[in-house]
């Protein structure tokens, strides 16, 4: 029975070796070329390899040697502050500034357990004078402070 | 006398209004920075770097010079008051700085730590502008080979002195040269892993990939681990050292500054590493130590001289080579390119002002930094009452704000969402960001340098041996590798990083 010994070693092993085999998969078109004249696909491919290569022994290590464990998440903080901002990418384009910094100041805010409405609040809306007066004002970024998104 | 010409070239451009603002600026923001603990210069100056478009290019460096080195005067003072780092360059003030504050002298401890950083800083000034010119000088000699080789040094460097396993280090390195390469090949005009879409012909931007791996996996982690709790201050007391506490800490700021100041240079080293090294030289060499542990300040004064005499000559090999040697140096790089200069030797002899204004206003700022911290030091303290849940909002805001005003687009802000999953990621499975971020930073320059070697020399790789200086380079690299295998050096370098 094969046993994993070090799990943060494995995972990382697994995932490089996952983005190297793709990156070869991906990159198999671009031509490759000769050392003397080397193609777009050369050095991608050579280190695509080389990452699958170490990732494969990342792996085949973690089965032998003992390492630490994945140290647990607590997803809430992630969840919130990923989603936050993406939020932020749909909403700019949409309802500029002003409006978008104040909504997701709030769900970012919701990332922590300790979050108050009232502060956030208060937060929220410093916040949004603030990067209009910074970005817009003083900056002179042409950034949309609000709009109705129609 | 040509330096003090150059210094004057200097003066006259750092010394205008309008750019000591600015440094006066960097400094506020880097001591900020390095007060609160959770967020770290690499973070800042990514979140920074959009706003420096509209500014002029010397402005934008000074300004951001200044948080790197801010930072290490302002780490020291969360170090020694509440013993927790405001910086990882001050992790070992916590120990001894402390242990002083509970004995009452954590005013003598933050004078000796911001004197002492002063002196190391104003020597890193003074060392860049007397080595600078006479390494961009000799780097003229330098063609596609040296760079080559130069570059993979770099990265065997950034490996070796990096915390933690070195395998994963090295995929690290080879993933950002491969997130590097992303975009149109300039020599075939072929896009490659641009899956059709049209931001990624430019390339990946550096601006979201440096926020979301370090800014936002910073985030990710600390909410993880609920840094909010109680944070009990130490009392300042007098901020006056005593005669032989002062006689105990001159010393140890000389050995902290040469250490710093050497291994500042080196590829991967910077301030960091500068500090763990000088603690280490203190306790193995002060004649006090059996003090060691309970209140030294000799562990005060020589690590908190070393990480900032390390902040300052990382810019060497940035300013002479055009090669990024830790991640804030890389930041750097991408400030120059957007602000369209191309780091390298050329910098010295083709745009004097702003290599010597960057420098000159390095010492401006140094003076700055010690009026701040010291006689200010009660308004820094009565910051760290900000709790984390405030701070944090603040930083994705400006993030997300500055990462869709590059170009406007919101492309940017999701590629900034993927490399925040990324980078907490690598974070859990105990991959480092910094040799990902200097790997992508010199992928492309790497492959051009290459493809010109191998072309220059017909396919025959031994165009690395043959020509002298690349040889160099190449043994150095060798032995730095031979380091790592070495069972000895081994077992030094993780005791090192263990404390």
């Amino acid at each position: 029975m094969v046993r994993v010994k070090s799990p943060q070693d494995f995972w990382a092993g697994l995932l490089f070796l996952a983005i190297g085999l793709l990156a070869v998969y991906f990159g198999r078109n671009y031509t490759f070329g000769t050392a003397t004249k080397m193609g777009p696909g050369y050095l991608p491919t050579v280190l695509a390899w080389m990452m699958a290569g170490m990732g494969a022994f990342l792996v085949l290590r973690a089965l032998i040697e003992s390492g630490p464990p994945i140290e647990r998440s607590l997803w809430r903080p992630q969840i919130f502050i990923i989603a936050a901002i993406v939020i932020f990418g749909f909403l700019i384009e949409r309802f500029g500034l002003a409006p978008s910094v104040i909504v997701v100041t709030v769900i970012a805010s919701l990332a922590s357990t300790e979050m108050r409405w009232i502060e956030t609040l208060i937060l929220a809306a410093g916040l949004a004078v603030l990067c209009v007066v910074l970005f817009v004002t003083l900056l002179g970024q042409p950034l949309t402070i609000y709009s109705w998104g129609f | 006398m040509d330096i003090l010409q150059n210094l004057a070239t200097g003066l006259a451009a750092s010394a205008s209004p309008i750019n000591l603002l600015f440094c006066l600026f960097g400094c506020l923001i880097g001591t900020l920075i390095g007060v609160l603990p959770g967020i770290g210069p690499i973070a800042t100056i990514a979140m920074l770097l959009p706003v420096t478009f509209g500014l002029s290019p010397l402005g934008a460096l000074i300004m951001l010079a200044g948080i790197y080195y801010g930072a290490q005067y302002g780490g020291s003072t969360t170090a020694v008051l509440v013993n927790l780092p405001g910086e990882s360059s001050s992790v070992v003030t916590c120990i001894e700085g402390y242990k002083m504050a509970q004995k009452g002298r954590a005013g003598a401890a933050l004078s000796v730590a911001a004197i002492g950083s002063f002196f190391a800083g104003c020597v890193g000034t003074i060392l860049i502008a007397a080595f600078a010119p006479i390494l961009a000088k000799f780097a003229e000699q330098f063609r596609s080979p040296e760079y080559f080789s130069l570059m993979l040094f770099g990265l065997i460097a950034a490996v070796v002195l990096a915390h933690g396993s070195v395998m994963k280090a090295v995929a690290m390195i080879l993933l950002g040269l491969l997130i590097g390469i992303v975009g149109t090949d300039t020599q075939s005009g072929v896009a490659r892993f641009t899956f059709g879409i049209p931001e990624l012909y430019d390339g990946v931007d550096f601006v979201p990939v440096a926020m979301g791996l370090f800014g936002f996996a910073e985030i990710l982690s600390n909410l993880d681990r609920r840094i909010d709790g109680e944070k009990t201050t130490a009392r300042i007391g007098s901020l006056w050292p005593t005669r032989a506490e002062i006689r105990r800490a001159i010393p140890s700021s000389l050995r902290g500054t040469f250490v710093g100041s050497f291994l500042g240079i080196l590829p991967g080293g910077g301030a960091v590493l500068s500090s763990f090294a000088a603690y280490t030289l203190e306790k193995n060499i002060s004649k006090y130590r059996n003090e060691f542990g309970h209140g030294a300040i000799e562990g005060v004064a020589g690590p908190e001289s070393a990480n900032n005499a390390g902040a300052q000559t990382s810019f060497i090999p940035l300013l002479t080579l055009g090669i990024p040697s830790t991640p804030v140096m890389a930041l750097m790089m991408g400030a120059m390119t957007i602000q369209g200069i191309a780091p390298g030797s050329a910098i010295i002899t083709e745009k004097p002002e702003l290599f010597w204004g960057m420098i000159t206003s390095m010492w401006f700022g140094n003076l700055m930094l010690v009026i701040i911290n010291l006689p200010l030091i009660g308004v820094w303290v009565s910051l760290l009452k900000v709790p984390y849940r405030i701070l944090f909002p603040c930083i994705l805001v400006f993030c997300c704000v500055g990462a869709y005003s590059i170009n406007n687009s919101s492309f940017l802000i999701f590629m900034m969402a993927g490399f925040a999953v990324l980078g907490y990621v690598f974070n859990k499975l105990g991959c480092e960001g910094a040799p990902f971020l200097l790997g992508f930073v010199l992928g492309p320059l790497m492959e051009e340098n290459l493809r010109r070697s191998m072309v220059l020399s017909f396919g025959d790789p031994m165009i690395f041996v043959v020509r002298p200086i690349s040889l160099a380079i190449l043994i150095l690299s060798l032995l730095l590798v031979l380091l790592i295998v070495l069972p000895q050096f081994r077992a030094t370098r993780e005791e090192a990083f263990q404390e």
